[in-house]
């Protein structure tokens, strides 16, 4: 067996191992207590409510993760395109960052009740709006630290080599802000996610993931309703891991390692 | 016709203010072409200070400084500059050919231009197994080999080097400064190198300008004229020792008026 496949073992079996002895324990928890399926549903219940609902769920993620794509993806425009005009401009840059690190900290999500009143009961636009948001700030912070980070040696043999701002920008300012972008993406894909869940709570079209997550626990369909957390679940994940396979992709070599390391 | 004809410079930072540094005062040298010169003196004597004033990255206080005849400033348009640092300075997401290639691409030059001279740069340092691979695979000297085959790519002129070999170990570094001669002397580069090793400075120059600190300027110039080409037999010559003697006096009296920190003297 070659040593590569054997650390993938490694760092997979533990974890994997933890997550089978979990819901194993979950499931005698449950069983042997007897506990009421209001109180806890078991894991095998979920499962089949999860298999039974398949459809349903998957309906229902689909518009969660329209709305969770569609402002992940203008966020992440409008974030990059606002860091740019940051570092440019000094002046905006000291107006704009501490507001945008202030806004980060609080849950605009809330946000998304207000937005409800403007837009039509059924439109899906507030929700995109508030995805937009909380990605919009996560991109611009960290953009706009990769672009005006830079190594002050590069800028210094750049202008020796009489390089203009618009050459410093195109050859260092932007391929050094390319690992900040992927760094701020990975972190934003499962906030998006998360975000388009949460806005579902605050009314309007009962016909995403978060909002059939709490009509089904009103009805008292316990186990139902952990089957849309599921499948909650593995959109999130399913958002985390093309964004972890794209930086893969546009980081090749041991560059994105690097710049960890240098951290 | 001298490279580098440095009068009056004096550099102050932060000027009419209270916390006014005179980083330089009344600088006076004239460096003549293909010859190497190295600053030397201890920490905040300048000498990093003159070395981006003559590249043009720090305009001075005041005085002038005529680079091949020019202003430095037209100078460093011309691209008549390689320079070199302590951190190699290479960028991460090129490979080393690219990193090579970077000044050409500045100068416009199109892509089988730029290759040929990358491919000729990378057999000069003897690195031309490595042109595909990234800067983090290579190791420390490997990574300022590169460094130096990019800032002689344009074949400039002139060659400003800050401490480039001070992250190296000793090995290495006696490795280094041999195979920067040997390029020098094949390419009648005009040098201006910033140490702080004594024996490095002697080894490498024809001259040796001693700076003392608060405010900078230049105490002594050390004339090295070590006979024949230089080499490893050379680090065991009577006149070498001589001379890194006359460079550790010529320090000490500077030590005598200041403090001296930061003096390699190994």
């Amino acid at each position: 067996m070659s040593s590569r496949s054997l650390s993938v073992i490694r760092s997979v079996l533990p974890p994997a191992v933890f997550g089978v002895a979990f819901i194993a324990a979950w499931e005698l928890v449950v069983k042997g207590f007897n506990l009421k399926p209001y109180f806890l549903a078991p894991p095998s219940k979920i499962w089949q409510k999860f298999t039974e609902n398949i459809d349903l769920i998957w309906g229902a993620a689909k518009v969660s993760g329209t709305n969770a794509l569609i402002g992940l993806l203008l966020g992440a425009f409008l974030g990059m395109v606002m860091s740019f005009a940051l570092s440019r401009f000094k002046f905006l840059n000291n107006l704009i960052t501490p507001l945008a690190i202030a806004l980060n900290a609080v849950p605009i999500f809330v946000l998304v009740a207000v937005l409800n009143n403007m837009f039509a009961i059924t439109s899906e636009v507030p929700r995109r709006i508030m995805v937009t948001l909380v990605v919009y700030f996560i991109v611009l912070v960290n953009v706009a630290k990769g672009l005006t980070q830079v190594i002050p040696t590069h800028v210094e043999m750049m202008k020796s080599y009489a390089a203009s701002d618009t050459q410093i920008l195109c050859k260092v300012r932007i391929p050094n802000a390319v690992p900040y972008l992927f760094t701020a993406l990975k972190i934003s894909a499962p906030a998006s996610v998360i975000t388009a869940f949460v806005s579902e709570y605050f009314g309007g079209s009962q016909n995403g993931l978060g909002s059939r997550i709490t009509s089904n626990i009103a009805n008292s369909k316990n186990a139902v309703a952990w089957a849309y957390v599921l499948g909650a679940c593995l959109l999130g994940l399913s958002f985390y891991m093309v964004s972890s396979l794209l930086e893969g992709v546009a980081t090749p070599g041991g560059r994105a390692k690097r710049t960890r390391e240098d951290r | 016709m001298s490279a580098i004809e440095i009068t009056n410079i004096s550099q102050a930072f932060n000027l009419g203010m209270s916390n006014q540094v005179d980083a330089l005062t009344d600088i006076n040298l004239s460096i003549a072409s293909g010859e190497f010169v190295s600053l030397i003196g201890p920490s905040g004597c300048g000498k990093s200070t003159l070395l981006r004033l003559i590249a043009n990255l720090l305009v001075p206080t005041s005085g002038a400084i005529v680079v091949n005849g020019k202003s430095a400033k037209q100078a460093r348009l011309d691209q008549d500059y390689g320079m070199a640092f302590q951190q190699s300075g290479l960028f991460e997401w090129r490979t080393v050919a690219k990193n090579i290639e970077l000044p050409l691409e500045l100068k416009g030059w199109d892509k089988t231009r730029r290759q040929a001279r990358a491919t000729e740069m990378l057999e000069l340092v003897k690195l031309s197994d490595f042109a595909n691979h990234f800067p983090w695979q290579l190791s420390g000297g490997m990574q300022q080999r590169v460094a130096i085959a990019r800032a002689l790519a344009v074949h400039p002129s002139l060659l400003l080097m800050d401490e480039p070999f001070g992250a190296l170990d000793e090995m290495t570094r006696e490795h280094m400064q041999s195979e920067l001669l040997s390029i020098c002397r094949a390419s009648g580069t005009t040098v201006v190198f910033v140490t702080h090793s004594i024996p490095e400075a002697v080894y490498l120059s024809n001259r040796v300008v001693v700076m003392s600190p608060r405010p900078g300027r230049v105490a002594e110039i050390v004339d090295v004229s070590i006979e024949g080409e230089r080499n490893d037999a050379t680090r065991d010559n009577a006149v070498f020792f001589q001379r890194i003697t006359a460079v550790r006096e010529a320090l000490r009296g500077v030590e005598m008026s200041d403090h001296v920190r930061g003096i390699e003297d190994r």
